[in-house]
């Protein structure tokens, strides 16, 4: 086990360094920029101690590390739709800020039940300047199916949806999102999220103060 | 006797099938869960105007969704709670391989009226040899062993194959999500089962049967449906959007392109 994971950070410093050496001259691979911050974020999880952060300061802190592999902007865009060009530069940073506290509350804290899941890499597609990663978290007994879609961006692949067992966390938010600005137009969504947010604060809140 | 009683029940379900279904195949197929995520573009007009697969019956749907709401949250849930602490992960796992290797010959015959004949080769192949090697189908020996993984195949999707429409979007009691196509198509395969139950006279027998299947999957998934409620802006939006991509995934029988 131990030498495994000696090996598989060994293949990520060596896939650090090679677009270095190689000097960007080859297309970059999404699934080797993945690795590395797939990693990182495992190594967040299993020093984390989430039963001594009822701040979720740890939710933070993955936030800001997503930033380098996620693409917030796009997905906020994706997740509305036409809306989305209907706002101002000044609403769209507020949407980007209030759907990233969203997905913090929402996923990252889901994280908290990471019990040393591996992530198995199973392929990947390019088309154009998009890319699909497939993954598989498995933690020995049942494995889930995880695909990430990214975009390249300069010489960077940022993930704009997650796909879990075939299911878009994009498109899944649109569909509903597009029913409640259909309805409450788009102030009324915001006003919803916002709700949402807090409601997901709430319980995090009280599940702390029930064990202390 | 048993087979004219078998053949009757197959006539009447077909029979209401057809009624209900020709008129109705006409509804536009989901095209939000059919295009491809790498050509996904959000800017799109056409992306806000495509419909999902009709859902006419949204309110009577929205009152079903309740009801299952409730008999999950109250009754489904905590027994498969209690029943997932008392009986262990790898029993669970043995009860629904013998499970799933009862349905194989119906997914044998769903594979070949598709035409998937390689699939329907490897499924039929599963069945032989999980059935002896693997005592019965406790143990899926064949996917273990020789690497066959179970295959997907349903009568809904055999008559989608054959290009009758999804109808509309359905919400079943005690079932869950479905449409009107692959709902017929499900009553219909669980009755190609019956030969299975002929020998068991006892209905509650069968009831028992079919508990017990249930509380067993839906035991290897709790906390799903609660996620999938806590996190969403209308759980009955989500859960039908849910519902067409998760379906449309497990109907992709090619092997994931290394590169296009």
């Amino acid at each position: 086990m131990k030498n495994k994971l000696l090996i598989q950070l060994t293949l990520a410093c060596f896939f650090l360094v090679t677009p270095l050496v190689s000097h960007g001259a080859q297309r970059p691979d999404p699934t080797e920029q993945m690795k590395p911050f797939v990693h990182k974020v495992m190594e967040i999880l299993k020093n984390a101690d989430f039963k001594e952060d009822p701040k979720c300061i740890i939710c933070k802190r993955l936030i800001d590390v997503s930033r380098e592999r996620f693409d917030f902007n796009e997905m906020s865009k994706r997740v509305l739709g036409r809306a989305w060009r209907k706002l101002n530069k000044e609403e769209r940073a507020d949407f980007v800020d209030l759907f990233t506290r969203l997905l913090q509350y929402a996923y990252i804290g889901k994280l908290e039940q990471y019990t040393g899941q591996k992530v198995i890499f199973k392929g990947e597609r390019i088309r154009g300047k998009r890319a699909e990663v497939k993954t598989e978290l498995n933690d020995g007994q049942q494995s889930v199916a995880v695909s990430y879609i990214m975009l390249l961006e300069g010489d960077q692949w940022m993930i704009y949806d997650v796909i879990i067992e075939g299911v878009s966390l994009v498109r899944n938010y649109r569909e509903q999102f597009k029913e409640i600005l259909r309805k409450e137009k788009y102030s009324g969504l915001v006003r919803q999220i916002e709700k949402k947010v807090k409601q997901l604060e709430e319980e995090r809140r009280q599940r702390f103060s029930q064990k202390n | 006797m048993i087979l004219s009683k078998v053949l009757t029940r197959f006539l009447v379900v077909l029979s209401f099938f057809i009624l209900l279904l020709s008129p109705l195949s006409l509804y536009a197929a989901g095209q939000d869960e059919t295009t491809d995520f790498l050509s996904d573009d959000f800017y799109e007009d056409t992306a806000d105007v495509a419909p999902e697969t009709g859902d006419p019956l949204e309110p009577f749907n929205r009152a079903v969704f309740q009801l299952n709401d409730h008999a999950y949250t109250y009754i489904f849930n905590p027994v498969a709670k209690g029943y997932s602490a008392v009986v262990p992960f790898d029993i669970r796992h043995i009860i629904d391989n013998f499970f799933t290797n009862l349905e194989e010959p119906v997914v044998f015959i769903n594979c070949l009226l598709q035409g998937r004949f390689s699939d329907a080769g490897s499924t039929i192949v599963r069945f032989l040899a999980n059935s002896t090697i693997g005592v019965g189908g406790l143990v899926d020996f064949a996917n273990r062993e020789i690497g066959l993984e179970p295959v997907e195949a349903t009568l809904g999707e055999t008559l989608g194959v054959w290009g009758i429409g999804d109808g509309f979007y359905l919400v079943v009691p005690f079932f869950g999500p479905s449409t009107l196509r692959d709902f017929t198509g499900t009553v219909i395969d669980s009755l190609a089962m019956t030969p299975y139950y002929t020998c068991i006279d006892k209905w509650s027998v069968k009831t028992g049967i079919y508990a017990e299947k249930t509380t067993n999957d839906l035991s290897m998934h709790i906390g799903e449906y609660e996620d999938l409620k806590k996190l969403s802006f209308d759980p009955y939006i989500a859960l039908r959007n849910s519902y067409f991509q998760y379906r449309k995934k497990i109907r992709e029988h090619r092997v994931f392109p290394e590169n296009e």
